[in-house]
């Protein structure tokens, strides 16, 4: 299962729409959830209504957060959307399965089953989130949290029993024409790596888009994702329901 | 995936299950929480607690692990807990799961020790570790303990409840409260295990006695600044707690082989603290602004269907 996670606090002003980008980061399977985070007042208008049209294209959620609620909103919209996303698988299975297409409409026990199964599911699944952060002038006070916030997630994700990694990206890049850099390739363990967020800002634009484009780019390139044919959820329900 | 429920049942509104045709009869609210609501119903002269859910697959999976408990507990030692598992149509015509549970009377942790005295901390906590230790050797941490998630009955007999956090030992712990939370201390992993329970009960001595420092504390430490030694600092300012630093420090470091061992070591320090110990008043900010300050600490977090912020 493939996440991108983009923590941002403003508006893309170059480059290719994030919402586009964020569609086809769907189309290839990959969900885009979006956080905007928030020190004081807020994202302006134009802002939230940018961050919930992303997470819509990109079949994810969109949340806005305060840095202090930061760690709990990163982690609540990975987990909503894994848990979405083998729901999702699920409710396709059981509409062939069982001709039903909502749990609701079970009776008790094979409810029962369905659910131990999402459940099983939820802690077991592969699971790749590549956090994607907005690191413009105005997110530099905000970087510590975002960082902490990354490290949460780490360690809940460490303590599943299916094999979570995550990357770490912010956008702008340093040299110009970088839309994006990345900061941590794969890992399933973030301690001890220190401060690995840029605190200096470099350029003015916000191109999150293009960054957006880089990631899914990232996780298409067989190199870094070897061998691993990802759709664990599905076709697994009938072996469990039938 | 629906969230919150806003309706309320009133008093004497009637719950007709539609898969076991059992009636129940609706008394009272008894509490909410983000999972659901839990309302005091009646049936056949008998009191129960039902929680009510708009979320079928969240509900059916602490149900899940409650009845995987109560095969555990067939021996019938114990009363059982979970009584009924149903569905109802709501007068807003949608279908509402639930599941009916014993009713624990009782009081909430700080209700029961502001009321009947600190004199009885020693004695609730250890039923607490009674009841963890239980749990324990059926492979099952409980999650998220915290202050609201025990109830006391007559003579500081304790109870569990929202089972919701119950995680098999090995995997990811399913619900936690930050400030309970090992994890959030830098004192190790969210994998279930007993220890991850001892260490929140540990928060929870230090919740109870000196609730205002342990906010200023979570308040203004940096996160790579949180750590078990910041806890027992705090602890040896308070009279009470600096009689159990040894019993504290072995919860929240992990040094406790197993639950069994914790509850004879809260033992000892229950004989010393007997002897030695002046009774200890109630914390004046006790009578009154408990509840305030324990729902500002608490910022739980879900693992999987738990409601969004
Ligand atoms: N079996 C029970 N008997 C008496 N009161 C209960 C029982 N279960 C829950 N409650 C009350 O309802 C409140 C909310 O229940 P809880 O299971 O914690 O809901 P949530 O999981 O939504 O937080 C509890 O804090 C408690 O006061």
């Amino acid at each position: 299962m493939k996440q991108i996670l983009l923590i941002t606090d403003g508006c893309s002003n170059v480059g290719v729409s994030p919402v586009v980008a964020a569609a086809q980061a769907f189309a290839e399977g990959i969900t885009v959830n979006v956080v905007g985070v928030l020190d004081q007042g807020d994202l302006g208008e134009f802002g939230s209504a940018e961050i919930e049209e992303i997470a819509r294209a990109g079949g994810g959620l969109s949340r806005l957060a305060h840095t202090r609620q930061l760690s709990q909103t990163v982690q609540m919209l990975t987990r909503k959307t894994v848990v979405q996303t083998i729901q999702q698988a699920v409710h396709r299975e059981l509409k062939q399965v069982l001709g039903t297409s909502s749990i609701e409409g079970l009776p008790p026990e094979k409810r029962s089953e369905v659910v131990r199964v999402i459940d099983e599911l939820g802690e077991t699944t592969k699971l790749k989130v590549a956090l994607l952060i907005d690191a413009s002038a105005s997110m530099k006070p905000k970087m510590q949290a975002v960082e902490e916030a990354i490290r949460d997630l780490s360690l809940s994700l460490q303590a599943r029993q299916g094999r979570s990694e995550i990357a770490v990206f912010h956008f702008p890049g340093s040299a110009h024409g970088d839309d994006c850099m990345m900061d941590l390739n794969w890992t399933a363990d973030v301690r001890g790596v220190t401060q690995f967020l840029p605190r200096l800002q470099m350029r003015g634009t916000t191109p999150t888009g293009p960054a957006l484009m880089h990631v899914v780019d990232f996780f298409r390139t067989p190199s870094q994702f070897l061998g691993n044919n990802n759709d664990e959820t599905d076709g697994m329900m009938s072996d469990y329901v039938v | 995936m629906t969230t919150s429920f806003d309706w309320k049942l009133p008093r004497g509104t009637l719950i007709h299950g539609k898969w076991k045709q059992n009636r129940y009869r609706v008394e009272r609210l008894l509490g909410e929480g983000a999972n659901g609501k839990v309302f005091l119903v009646e049936r056949q002269r008998t009191w129960y607690a039902m929680k009510i859910s708009s979320d079928a697959v969240d509900l059916q999976s602490e149900v899940n692990v409650l009845q995987s408990i109560a095969k555990q507990r067939q021996a019938g030692r114990h009363e059982a807990y979970l009584i009924d598992v149903d569905d109802f149509r709501n007068s807003d015509g949608v279908d509402y799961p639930f599941y009916v549970m014993r009713y624990i009377r009782g009081m909430t942790l700080f209700d029961y020790l502001a009321k009947q005295g600190m004199d009885w901390f020693p004695v609730v906590g250890y039923s607490l570790l009674v009841k963890l230790a239980q749990l324990h050797s059926e492979q099952w941490t409980f999650g998220d303990l915290k202050v609201e998630n025990v109830l006391v009955g007559d003579y500081g007999r304790a109870e569990l409840v929202d089972y919701g956090g119950v995680t098999g030992f090995g995997k990811s712990v399913r619900q936690f409260t930050e400030i309970y939370d090992r994890g959030y201390w830098n004192a190790g992993s969210r994998t279930a295990d007993a220890k991850y329970d001892l260490f929140s009960f540990a928060v929870l001595c230090i919740q109870i006695h000196e609730s205002r420092r342990l906010a200023a504390l979570t308040a203004s430490l940096l996160p790579q600044n949180r750590a078990p030694e910041e806890l027992l600092k705090l602890a040896r300012v308070n009279p009470v707690l600096r009689t159990m630093e040894d019993w504290l420090s072995k919860a929240l470091r992990g040094e406790f082989a197993h639950t069994q061992e914790a509850a004879k070591s809260w033992q000892q320090w229950q004989h010393k603290h007997s002897r030695h110990a002046p009774s200890a008043p109630v914390p004046r900010w006790m009578k009154g602004l408990f509840v305030a300050s324990a729902a500002l600490l608490a910022t739980t977090i879900y693992w999987l269907l738990r409601a969004g912020l």
